[in-house]
């Protein structure tokens, strides 16, 4: 196609610019490096091979001689079944235009060249032109070289408030403020502009701005994604990115952290929070999903998005197959997916909050905070501590007077929800019988535990039969819901379920208890979801636990009573005696306390040095408890709330899913046809042939690989990066296939222009703010946009840059630049996403349950950015205007323009209150005259004077909704009540409705929503 | 430019230069149709959540001979399992508790919970050979719906449109309908599974909803009457008409165009949904349900009325069919939600003559277990997931009625007889509309992708014999 460019002097056919695209597509799927599907000898994609002998003296390409050349024999062959590529497949013929260029290029000699973009970027010969006093800055050179070639001129550069307006919204994602306009207007100065820039890039914004691009690319959102579609908390994440920007980290550190910052030596806390960057992908929780399937395909998000987004590689193809256009082979990809497959993870997630691995993220304030409790526990436990000597004493004391007191017991009582001592007071002798048919009701709220809820189950039985329940919160059937403690074959089990086959969890003792005998059984839970936070204990003691089920992850609210000798389909036969409930998991000292018969008296009664260690428990909790000097009790009461008050704090610190690596390395395989339970040979870590290798010194985890990804000998991460940098100010990048370097992506129009910024990027340091002030202070950025019918028809797409770009702001920016300039807009930093207005019932009609809950006050008006993202159904003023849905990787941008999106800006409440805002700014600050109020608002929404004809047209139509509200007040004050901010209620609201009514149709401007 | 699509028709104002960069990245789809359509348009009622084939239309009376037994390892076959039964303890076979009986002259078995589909028999083709990849309803939903179980493909309506666009200006070309199933919901749903995936978004299906406006943001603010926003639009389109004519850009142009198409969709819409003028005899033979905004039957009237207006596909979701356990309670009720209305829709269109061109197809994302999962009670039971038998029903544009073809074992476990992939349903269905499946392409990421990715054959046998 780019011989077609009018007065493009090379006349040489380019492998990689002309034929390189045309085997790729129509060729090389057959022909090319899938080694499975190559459907005959030849392969086009290896100059060696396609020149080759097939035999009988015929070859694929005879260069120079395109009529003998089997390819070009086989394209032109008039025989369908001859013809290639083959009509039988269904295959069209290739265009005469094709044709014709392969058969020049063949005449030409056939040469062959290397893939451009794996070749390390040189910087190249700035090319010479003939207007030399339009450049500013090396890319001008280039761009206007290929201008000159082409026999175009460049544009004349923007007016100044264009250029401020266009620079505004790429560098900061809003509009120049009318001060800022004035400010610019006013400054003669001939760095005037520089200055702008610098202070633009300088801007807070400016890091919220290119965070969002980023979060797309990254996936990011604030929920997993599959089906129930649970809530995660990423939000510490993608502070660190906007953070990164703000800080004007380099690129290199940017990638090396994200990849593998928890690898670096001393990590940091901020480093690994880095690394959710590869968390962000979505996750299932789906009941009965298999485990490992989505463990893979979680590893394989990450091989694919690496490759998105600093490869700028499709390697994702080769997942089931050897690629078909690049040469990267199946086992390549699995090589990458190794650096990725060694985190200790689970397939199958947690569907209400952060899926381990992850860390705790305080807020430089919340450290602060946390370290005044614990030093708040700390103060208190010394004092405690120094009391020590005294309490000895007063203990001493207190067990003489027992001693000769009045008989005296006490158990455990902190904590105790529940307790039935069966039939009176504690005795074995008179404990309550169960003959395998009955059992005792505990009631209805007893032992109402949920799956987080720590919590002990106690009492003292006597089993005459190996199998019964003894105490339980469940359904009566084996395999139901809820909690119970069991004796099964003997052994002791808890049960806590949600649904038997794959929620909950079931623990049992290894041995047997024996039958026929009082003993004392306990079982306690730390509420941590794991069976490891369970213990059982006969007569005190921790037993060796099997643990049979682990997946304890889903809430549980059990309608079930409490029952006593019952429960799961099961009932008691023998004796149960003191049934003790406690809202906490006691500690193994307390369990053993809580099995000890001796009565408090005695044990007092008895010399210290004869007492068990036990007994002395027992002595020292229930003094504690009864006895203690009562400022020594208050001083511990005060010491369990500062624990507990710390522990309440430490709760709601944010977390953050981050990457980490087993202790023990998972092997990887590679998976034949990409199914998760079909391994084939094991592959290492490693980077695909065609690239540079990794260096012998770098770990072979992912640290090496992102130490190689930055690395200046790697051909793509620098393109690749600055490529999306120009997408993002232009609307297309200099390779148009942004996700897409390999022989099917685009042939770069200006290939020098790309090579020269990738080295510079690299040169600089890889200097984010330095490449972007590059590009926004070059000729070439501040052209003007408007184009003429010559212009059009040469180049409809600009892609010879002799133009600046017009471009439908993205959605963020138009609902940013809404609540900006009419005064809604909230400017705050971080921290969990908000709710914005939206919809009702959107959420209910896919999910049920409760919906959405706007915010209330500051949480509507914050920036885009911050907005709640749930994946299944992502805020729908986002995905109007093309925003990705965050369910993979996207890095290409798009704009679309649909008759949605005009009833989205007309008519969401978000639009109709900032319309409401900046008439009522046009009413107080634009002047007396419905005219000057119009001028002020174009000024406020365009940055620009409005002409006189546009006043004309917005003031007569002004007058026809004053009109109508004159008299219809009823009217314009429901037209006034949307939203939730207050309405000036100073203004004359038949007034404020009619310049409501101008203020939104300003804010629907085709102008308004687009940079120019 | 023949091809007319409602999100692209100010397209058609548009200049030369960006309707070229419009065509090339259109142009495979530009031949279309491949061949002679037999349908115009879509009707598919998507049953959310797995319907049992075996309460329904796959009639196995051996099951009552092996009731309670286990499973035999000989028909399972090592069959992976959802986590959900994997570590059940046993497999007991369970029979349909509801009786079957042949209906019509095509002496189609249909069971007691779907009598009024029972009676149109004769107009419908079973597939009892159904069978998918996906064992979860997200991966399997997306699989239905894009073609593949992975986020990002464009959906089953978006490449329709995307290929054929619309027969309609007022209206999306691809609109989709939700019901909730009255059991409590059921399945979430996913806005992906109506998106376009890596196509421009213009061919998303557009939502039509029963709670707020019909179609987001559609109705004007409360206050605002229709004659404001005529005076709005006229001042807007010139303030936009004289930035066009100084910026030469098109895009000025297409955004007037959508202004104006907004506007009509203002109407046109809530003349939609005005059923005011619907017949009472049509209103009965939906059913009770038929004027409740959201019902079942409510949406299944609203296809009818989006398809003599031009909707090209036409998406109902229905919900809750997941019967792990409590079947007897949930089944029923779920027939009863839809029963009535699925075979109204079918001798709606066929009296109004509109069946002959419309495709209209009735099916889940899986089947369910022969045996029980849960709890097996006297009077309750449960079925887990089973992607390797389910029955689904086509109907009208282009499809033979009154015929059964697919077989499964004794146990409604296995197929036995004319397997039907769900790429072969997919590729079937478009080659209805007129489209072989194998050339409607998209090129993304270097690749040309396709609905049935690079599989799926059109079922022949279901085609209206000539």
């Amino acid at each position: 196609m780019f011989l077609a460019w009018p007065g493009c002097a090379d006349e040489t056919i380019r492998f990689n610019r002309d034929i390189r695209p045309i085997f790729s597509d129509r060729c090389f799927a057959c022909h090319g490096p899938d080694q499975a599907n190559r459907k005959s000898a030849l392969r086009l994609d290896l100059e060696q091979a396609a020149k080759s002998d097939l035999g009988k003296g015929r070859a694929g390409i005879v260069p120079g001689d395109p009529e003998r050349s089997e390819v070009y024999k086989r394209i032109v062959s008039d025989k369908p079944a001859l013809r290639m590529p083959p009509a039988y497949a269904g295959h069209a013929p290739l265009s005469e235009r094709d044709g014709s260029l392969i058969r020049e290029w063949i005449r030409q000699g056939a040469r062959y060249e290397a893939h451009w973009a794996f070749l390390a970027p040189e910087s190249p010969r700035r090319p010479a032109t003939r207007l030399s006093g339009w450049i500013r800055n090396p890319i001008d050179a280039f761009v206007l070289a290929r201008l000159e070639a082409a026999g175009l001129p460049p544009s004349p550069e923007a007016d100044r408030t264009t250029l401020l307006r266009r620079v505004s919204f790429d560098l900061t994602g809003l509009p120049p403020a009318p001060d800022e306009v004035a400010a610019f207007l006013g400054d003669s100065a001939p760095d005037a502009y520089d200055k702008t820039v610098d202070r633009l890039l300088a801007s807070l914004r400016y890091a919220e701005r290119m965070a969002i691009r980023w979060l797309e690319a990254a996936r990011y959102a604030d929920t997993n994604g599959y089906q129930s579609d649970g809530v995660r908390d990423m939000w510490r994440w993608r502070d660190w990115v906007i953070d990164a920007f703000r800080t004007n980290m380099p690129f290199d550190r940017f990638t090396v952290e994200q990849i593998a910052g928890d690898l670096l030596p001393d990590a940091t806390t901020s480093q690994i929070v880095a690394t959710g960057f590869h968390r962000n992908h979505r996750t299932s929780a789906e009941g009965g999903i298999v485990d490992e399937e989505f463990r893979v395909e979680y590893v394989a998000d990450r091989a694919e998005t690496t490759s998105t987004v600093w490869l700028g590689l499709t390697l994702g193809c080769a997942r089931c197959h050897d690629h078909k256009y690049d040469p990267f082979t199946q086992k390549e990809f699995y090589q990458l997916f190794a650096f990725f497959n060694n985190l200790p993870e689970k397939g199958f997630v947690y569907n209400f909050g952060n899926e381990e691995p992850y860390i705790k993220a305080p807020l430089p304030e919340q450290e602060r905070k946390l370290a005044d409790y614990d030093a708040r526990v700390a103060g208190l436990r010394h004092e405690l501590e120094s009391r020590q000597p005294e309490l000895e004493r007063a203990q001493r004391a207190w067990e003489r007077k027992i001693a000769s007191g009045k008989p005296l017991d006490w158990n455990i009582g902190e904590g105790l929800v529940f307790h039935d001592p069966l039939d009176g007071p504690f005795q074995l002798n008179k404990a309550r019988q169960f003959d395998g048919k009955d059992f005792v009701l505990g009631g209805a709220e007893v032992g109402r535990f949920n799956y987080r809820d720590p919590f002990t189950f106690a009492a003292w039985i006597k089993p005459e039969s190996a199998n019964g329940a003894i105490l339980s919160r469940a359904e009566d059937y084996f395999e139901g819901q809820g909690h119970a403690l069991y004796l099964i074959e003997g052994k002791l089990r808890l049960h806590v379920i949600f649904r038997w086959t794959d929620l909950g969890m079931r623990v049992e003792t290894e041995e047997a208890l024996p039958l026929g005998e009082w003993q004392h059984v306990a079982a306690t839970y730390d509420g941590s979801m794991k069976a490891a936070g369970v213990r059982l204990y006969v007569n005190g003691k921790p037993r060796k636990l099997k643990v049979l089920f682990d997946q304890c992850i889903w809430p549980i609210d059990s309608k079930e009573p409490f029952r006593i000798g019952a429960g799961g389909g099961l009932r008691f036969t023998g004796a149960i005696d003191d049934v003790r409930v406690y809202n906490r998991a006691l500690a193994p000292a307390e369990a053993a306390v809580l099995a000890l018969l001796d009565p408090v008296r005695e044990i007092a009664a008895r010399p210290a040095a004869q007492r068990s260690a036990v007994q002395a428990d027992k002595l020292r909790m229930c003094f504690l408890d009864r006895g203690a000097p009562k400022d020594i009790r208050l001083l511990r009461a005060r010491l369990a709330l500062a624990e507990a008050q710390r522990k309440l704090y430490h709760d709601q610190i944010p977390t953050v899913m981050v990457m980490a690596e087993r202790d023990e390395p998972r092997e990887t395989f590679l998976l034949k046809r990409g199914a998760y339970d079909a391994q084939g040979d094991k592959v290492e870590p490693g980077v695909p042939a065609v690239l540079p290798p990794l260096a012998a010194d770098w770990p072979r985890n992912r640290l090496g690989l992102a130490r190689w990804l930055v690395d200046r000998r790697n051909p793509l991460t620098a393109r690749v990066a600055v490529n999306r940098f120009w997408q993002m100010l232009f609307g297309t990048g200099l390779v148009k296939t942004v996700e897409d370097f390999g022989s099917q992506g685009e042939w770069p129009v200006h290939a020098d222009l790309l090579d020269w910024l990738a080295v510079e990027f690299m040169e600089s340091g890889w200097d984010v703010r330095h490449i972007l002030k590059t590009i926004v202070t070059s000729a070439t950025y501040r052209q003007a946009s408007a184009v003429s019918p010559a212009l059009l028809e040469k180049d409809p797409e600009n892609r010879l840059l002799g133009r600046g770009p017009r471009l439908r702001l993205s959605p963020e920016m138009i609902r940013d630049q809404a609540l900006a300039v009419s005064g809604l807009l909230v400017e705050q930093t971080g921290g969990p996403s908000v709710k914005p207005y939206q919809p009702e019932g959107l959420w209910q009609e896919l999910h049920g349950g409760k919906g959405y809950t706007p915010d209330s006050g500051e949480g509507l008006y914050r920036r885009s950015l911050y907005t709640y993202w749930k994946r299944t159904v992502a805020p729908p003023a986002m995905v109007n205007f093309d925003s990705p849905s965050r369910e993979v990787c996207v890095v290409r941008e798009s704009r679309t323009n649909t008759p949605l999106q005009a009833l989205n800006l007309m008519n969401d409440v978000t639009y109709v209150e900032a319309a409401r805002k900046l008439a009522e700014r046009m009413m107080r600050e634009g002047g007396a005259s419905p005219g000057e109020r119009m001028g002020w608002a174009y000024r406020a929404v365009l940055a620009r004077p409005a002409q006189a004809r546009e006043i004309e047209v917005l003031e007569s139509a002004w007058r026809r909704f004053h009109e109508f509200y004159r008299s219809n007040r009823r009217e314009a004050e429901r037209y006034l009540a949307q939203g939730e901010s207050r309405r000036d209620r100073k203004l004359d609201p038949r007034e404020l409705a009619a310049y409501t009514g101008v203020a939104s149709l300003l804010l629907n401007l085709d102008e308004a929503i687009t940079k120019e | 430019m023949t091809r007319r699509h409602f999100f692209g028709r100010g397209a058609t104002g548009i200049g030369m230069a960006a309707l070229a960069s419009l065509l090339k990245q259109d142009a495979e789809a530009a031949a279309l149709p491949h061949h002679k359509p037999s349908a115009k348009r879509v009707i598919y009622l998507f049953q959310s959540g797995g319907p049992s084939q075996m309460e329904l239309f796959d009639y196995k009376p051996r099951l009552v001979e092996f009731q309670g037994k286990d499973l035999p390892d000989s028909v399972r076959q090592g069959q992976r399992l959802t986590q959900m039964s994997a570590t059940q303890s046993s497999f007991p076979i369970v029979p349909s508790k509801y009786a079957f009986a042949r209906h019509g002259q095509s002496g189609a078995w249909v069971s007691e919970l779907l009598p009024h589909t029972a009676a149109l028999a004769d107009e419908l083709c079973f597939i009892k050979s159904m069978h998918t990849e996906a064992i979860n309803h997200d991966p399997a939903v997306t699989f239905f719906q894009t073609g593949s179980q992975i986020a990002g493909r464009p959906s089953m309506g978006s490449w329709v449109v995307y290929g054929l666009g619309a027969e309609t200006e007022d209206l999306p070309g691809f609109v989709v309908m939700i019901s909730p199933g009255g059991g409590g919901g059921g399945q979430p749903l996913y806005d992906r599974l109506w998106g376009s995936g890596f196509l421009p978004t213009r061919y998303q299906g557009v939502k039509f909803r029963s709670v707020g406006d019909p179609v987001l943001y559609l109705n004007d603010p409360p206050g605002f009457p229709q004659a404001n926003r005529r005076v709005y639009l006229d001042a807007l389109g010139e303030l936009n008409r004289m930035k066009h004519a100084a910026s030469g850009d098109s895009e000025v142009e297409t955004r007037i165009a959508q202004y104006e198409m907004a506007f009509r969709m203002q109407s046109s819409v809530p003349e939609l949904t005005d059923l005011s003028k619907e017949p009472q005899h049509v209103l009965d033979l939906y059913g009770p349900d038929a004027t409740k905004p959201g019902s079942y039957a409510y949406n299944c009237l609203l296809a009818r009325r989006l398809a003599e207006r031009g909707v090209r596909f036409i998406q109902l979701y229905h919900r809750d069919w997941d019967h792990h356990g409590g079947l007897t309670k949930g089944l029923p009720q779920r027939c009863r939600e839809t029963d009535q209305a699925s075979a109204a829709l079918i001798r709606d269109l066929k009296q109004r003559g509109l069946l002959d061109e419309t495709l209209v197809v009735w099916g889940g994302e899986f089947g369910r277990t022969v045996y029980c999962q849960g709890r097996l009670t006297a009077d309750d039971y449960g079925r887990d997931h089973h992607p390797r038998c389910f029955t689904m029903w086509m109907a009208g544009g282009g499809i033979q009625p009154g015929l059964s073809i697919g077989e499964t074992d004794d146990y409604g476990y296995n197929i036995t007889a004319d397997p039907v992939h769900v790429h072969d349903l997919q590729a079937t269905l478009l080659h209805c509309l007129g489209i072989d499946h194998t050339r409607l392409t998209f090129k993304f990421q270097g690749r040309h992708f396709r609905l049935t990715d690079v599989h799926g054959r059109v079922v022949k046998p279901v085609l209206r014999h000539a």
